[in-house]
């Protein structure tokens, strides 16, 4: 990397005193005031505020700040030592796993939220959507609301004659990524855009920015249709469709049927899954999972006490906050072996 | 000829003509330019202050000095941290580039003039006016973020970077219109050329000067981009310049305005309005100072 | 501007200050070619994994998808320089009206509220034109998030950068060049012709350049209206668009080693860009100049 003359000259006199990152803690005194700091995924942003300020509730010394900003920016943070944890939509790409800086890490799985689709139809207060017309109402093939494939998945129910207007994300989200790979695994022959934080959307879709950006698109267009996180879609005031799951029922997105989403998969041994087109009965297909990452040697010993309690916290105290910011809690199975897994971590 | 009668004033008013009424358009077309950019600029600062007094007055002076909610969705003041980052990160910026940009802009008007170096450094400083606050904060990121980690410090060096170009820009346009007589008078006294620009030549071209500068600031204290790169995120007061994370009010106001929650919007326009109130205080006190201390033109 | 007093070489103390200010206002200027020569440096070099897959496609393709790894930058080059060119289109013939206005016509009890109101255009958060943008323009205006939106945010953005400093380069009009129009009989308009703009054209055209350097490279409020379409190249105003500041600033957050090179690419493209804009830019005004000298 560049050595910058002038800069370093300019650090040499003005950090010298303040000394170097602040990775070493102290002695690990219990009372001693810790500033963690974290960033990643803004899908699981509304836990981490609760789960902090509960936390830090019960232990003042320790402030933690979340910055989100993307999975994508949280896990260069962690990989570049940045910050002292990070939560992510998505594990690291085999490519970019070497760049850990820290060494060993471990992924740990705290929630689980649903993806509404959201739609403002007036008149229609129940929509009923399958994968396959999903992928073709966003890839702009279905573009008017009576198109028999709606029509065939609501039986009975009048059809307006209005357009379409597709509303998605401008911005790159793991929203958007974990929507996608849905579409790509529950209707794998009609969606063609593959999965990704962004995608090609066709031009003639409307893009907002974050959730929010969305969610105040679809409110404001008649005839809009928009996938929307439950948290932000229940704020906004969104009516949401049901959608029919892998074992062929219509389901809304409650927060048992996000649970319900989570049981009985398949989860590897470093606790990657993947909750998205669930084949359990009364289960939410359209559900997306979250971890937080710590590693597995921590680098300072009152950081490193602070950050294992606070990944313990998480998956035990902290699940009980979830439904209160619409999120899921991942199965009991599965907090136990999160939990064994933070008991892993090694603090110096 | 008629008769000379009383004297008919008339005959010599100037006769109306396309010239008068070519000024006169030119008039109203410098007035319809006002009223252009009346209009936008009324409507931005209405829509600040209607959204914003009311959250700013609800909690007064809890606003200005109650730490930020952790939980966004929850109602409720301040935005105190906040201010004292912007306070922090825009005043670093500034003592770091109004005076190495405007000693830029001297060596590029009085010393190096056409020289080969000059004409370069005049260039890129041209072409730096558009790099984009995010590359520079993606570039504080490699280079000081990384070693140093989140700091108020890292996200000064990066809006210094924006705002040294403007300075030198506009500061050498003002040092251009200092008249020469000026400096030649200097130098006829025996002033040595430091000394003559020092006392001389910064004074007249002070307004301008600052007028450039505040332009800069002002840009810097509305970024948002490049100090998500650089100094993190906090809810708590931070007054470390050097040492972990810090916030500002771009940065609030952005990730409030975006939220669905009426209470995290509320929070945002108040701290918009904040910020407008903030940079325009300062605006005022600066041109105030300038005046007591410019050469008369 | 003699570099030495006439009748010698300076001596003494004062010498070494002179000297050692000239050395310090050298480095400063030094910082300008040391900064960007760093910031070319890091973002070439991070920018690499894409260009040696792509190769100078990167630059002429117009497909954009992260997914399948297809990389092209063209219709952001495009995007960038369309809303620049609808932002200077408005600014310009708006800033120059203002700051005529106010050096010329208004009265004394008017220029210094304009002023601050000025002023205070300048010191709105980038942030909050673009949340304006999009509650008035695209919505109630109904102009949707579009290269026009963005266009005519941007254009109110750097109005207050030209206005002011085109303001400040018009006070310095010498009142003798003036009076001296007005004594023969110079309409204002003509007075203003004859001795206000040619005094100012050097500094107006810097303005201007300093305008569109903030034009080109504003982040956030062009993000947030400019529609984020991908592969568009259209004249279309009304069309959803995208800018490379928009485009990194939007994908970022997400993106992960190769798409991550490409962003970073764009930023590359952007600064070549920006040199070719300027050194067009720098040209036209070299030969007007040569032109007006060439006449007088």
């Amino acid at each position: 990397m560049t050595k910058p003359l002038v800069f370093g000259a300019l650090t040499l006199l003005l950090v010298a005193p303040s000394g170097c990152r602040k990775q070493s803690g102290g002695s690990g005194a219990v009372g001693e005031e810790v500033t963690l700091n974290a960033s990643g995924a803004t899908f699981q942003q509304a836990f981490q505020e609760v789960a902090i300020e509960a936390f830090t509730k019960k232990h003042p010394n320790i402030r933690i700040n979340y910055g989100a900003g993307g999975s994508g920016k949280g896990r260069q943070d962690f990989a570049d030592l940045v910050v002292d944890f990070a939560c992510t939509d998505a594990p690291y790409k085999a490519a970019d796993l070497a760049s850990l800086r820290g060494g060993e890490m471990y992924y740990v799985p705290n929630v689980l939220g649903a993806i509404t689709v959201t739609y403002n139809l007036k008149g229609v207060d129940k929509l009923q959507l399958s994968p396959e017309v999903l992928a073709r109402i966003f890839q702009r093939e279905i573009t008017r609301w009576d198109d028999p494939a709606i029509a065939a998945d609501n039986p009975g129910v009048p059809l307006p004659a209005t357009g379409i207007v597709v509303a998605r994300r401008s911005d790159g989200s793991g929203t958007t990524e974990n929507f996608t790979r849905y579409l790509q695994l529950a209707a794998p022959g009609a969606w063609k855009l593959n999965a990704g934080a962004t995608v090609e959307w066709p031009a003639d879709t409307q893009a907002g920015n974050g959730n929010s950006g969305v969610a105040q698109i679809v409110k404001s267009t008649p005839g809009a249709i928009g996938y929307v996180d439950l948290s932000d879609a229940k704020a906004s005031g969104l009516r949401y469709a049901a959608i029919k799951n892998a074992a062929g029922n219509y389901v809304e997105p409650t927060l048992e049927a996000t649970s319900a989403a989570g049981e009985g998969i398949a989860v590897q041994d470093d606790l990657i899954f993947s909750a998205l087109n669930s084949s359990a009965p009364n289960a939410y297909p359209i559900t997306a999972q979250s971890w937080c990452m710590l590693y597995a040697k921590q680098p300072g010993t009152a950081k490193g006490a602070a950050v294992k309690a606070y990944f313990e916290f998480m998956v035990t105290d902290g699940q009980a906050l979830l439904e209160e910011v619409d999120f899921a809690p991942i199965p009991k199975s599965l907090q136990d072996k999160a939990l064994a897994q933070i008991q892993n971590v090694q603090v110096p | 000829m008629s008769a000379p009668g009383p004297l008919d004033l008339h005959g010599l008013r100037a006769q109306p003509s396309w010239r008068a009424a070519k000024s006169h358009l030119a008039t109203a077309a410098m007035i319809l330019a006002v009223v252009a950019i009346a209009i936008p600029l009324l409507a931005v600062v209405w829509s600040v202050v209607t959204r914003g007094i009311g959250v700013v007055t609800d909690a007064f002076p809890e606003f200005f000095t109650a730490e930020i909610p952790v939980v966004s969705r929850r109602k409720g003041p301040g935005m105190g941290p906040a201010i004292l980052g912007t306070l922090l990160v825009t005043g670093g910026a500034t003592l770091i580039a109004v005076p190495l940009g405007v000693l830029g802009a001297i060596y590029l008007h009085e010393y190096g003039q056409t020289s080969r170096f000059a004409r370069l450094v005049r260039f890129m400083t041209t072409v730096m006016t558009g790099v984009p606050s995010i590359v520079m904060g993606l570039f504080v990121y490699l280079t000081w973020t990384l070693r140093f980690g989140y700091s108020a410090f890292g996200g000064a060096l990066a809006l210094a970077c924006l705002m040294l170009p403007v300075v030198i820009g506009s500061t050498e346009q003002m040092l251009r219109l200092v008249p020469a007589t000026l400096r030649e008078a200097a130098y006829a006294l025996g002033t040595s050329k430091s000394r003559t620009i020092l006392t001389v030549v910064l004074p007249a071209a002070l307004p301008g000067i600052v007028s450039g500068s505040l332009l800069a600031i002002a840009r810097a204290a509305g970024e948002t981009a490049p100090l998500l790169f650089a100094i993190g995120a906090a809810t708590a007061y931070n007054p470390n310049l050097f040492a972990e994370a810090n916030t500002a009010l771009s940065v609030q106001i952005f990730g409030n305005a975006t939220s669905s929650f009426v209470a995290a919007q509320d929070r945002a326009w108040g701290a918009a309005l904040t910020l407008m109130l903030l940079a325009f205080v300062v605006t005022f006190i600066a041109r105030k100072l300038t005046a007591r201390f410019a050469l008369e033109r | 501007m003699p570099d030495e007093l006439p009748g010698g070489v300076l001596r003494g103390p004062q010498a070494h200050a002179d000297r050692a200010f000239r050395g310090i206002a050298i480095g400063a200027a030094a910082l300008v070619l040391l900064i960007l020569g760093m910031i070319a440096l890091v973002m070439a070099d991070r920018a690499r994994p894409v260009l040696a897959e792509m190769g100078l496609d990167f630059f002429t393709s117009k497909r954009w998808s992260p997914p399948h790894e297809k990389f092209g930058a063209l219709p952001f080059l495009f995007g960038t320089l369309y809303t620049a060119a609808i932002a200077l289109a408005i600014s310009v013939p708006v800033s120059l009206g203002v700051a005529l206005f106010v050096t010329q016509v208004a009265p004394r009890w008017l220029k210094k509220p304009m002023i601050y109101l000025l002023d205070l255009l300048a010191v709105v958060p980038s942030v909050v034109f673009g949340l304006w943008g999009v509650l008035v323009l695209s919505q109630h205006f109904g102009l949707g998030r579009s290269f026009l939106t963005a266009g005519i945010i941007l254009g109110i953005m750097i109005t207050p950068i030209i206005t002011s400093l085109a303001r400040e380069v018009m006070e310095t009009t010498p009142a003798a060049e003036k009076e001296a129009a007005l004594a023969l009989g110079a309409t204002r308009w003509e007075m203003i012709r004859a001795a206000v703009l040619p005094h100012s054209k050097g500094g107006l055209v810097g303005a201007v350049m300093l305008g569109l350097g903030r034009a080109m490279g504003e982040t956030i409020a062009a993000a947030l209206v400019i529609g984020s379409a991908l592969g568009q190249i259209t004249l279309d105003p009304f069309a959803p668009g995208n800018s490379m500041p928009a485009v990194i600033a939007n994908e970022w957050g997400e993106a992960d080693h190769m798409h991550r090179s490409a962003l970073i690419a764009l930023a590359v493209a952007l600064f070549l860009l920006t040199i070719v804009v300027n050194l067009i830019a720098t040209a036209i005004v070299q030969r007007s100049m040569a032109r007006s000298r060439g006449k007088s």
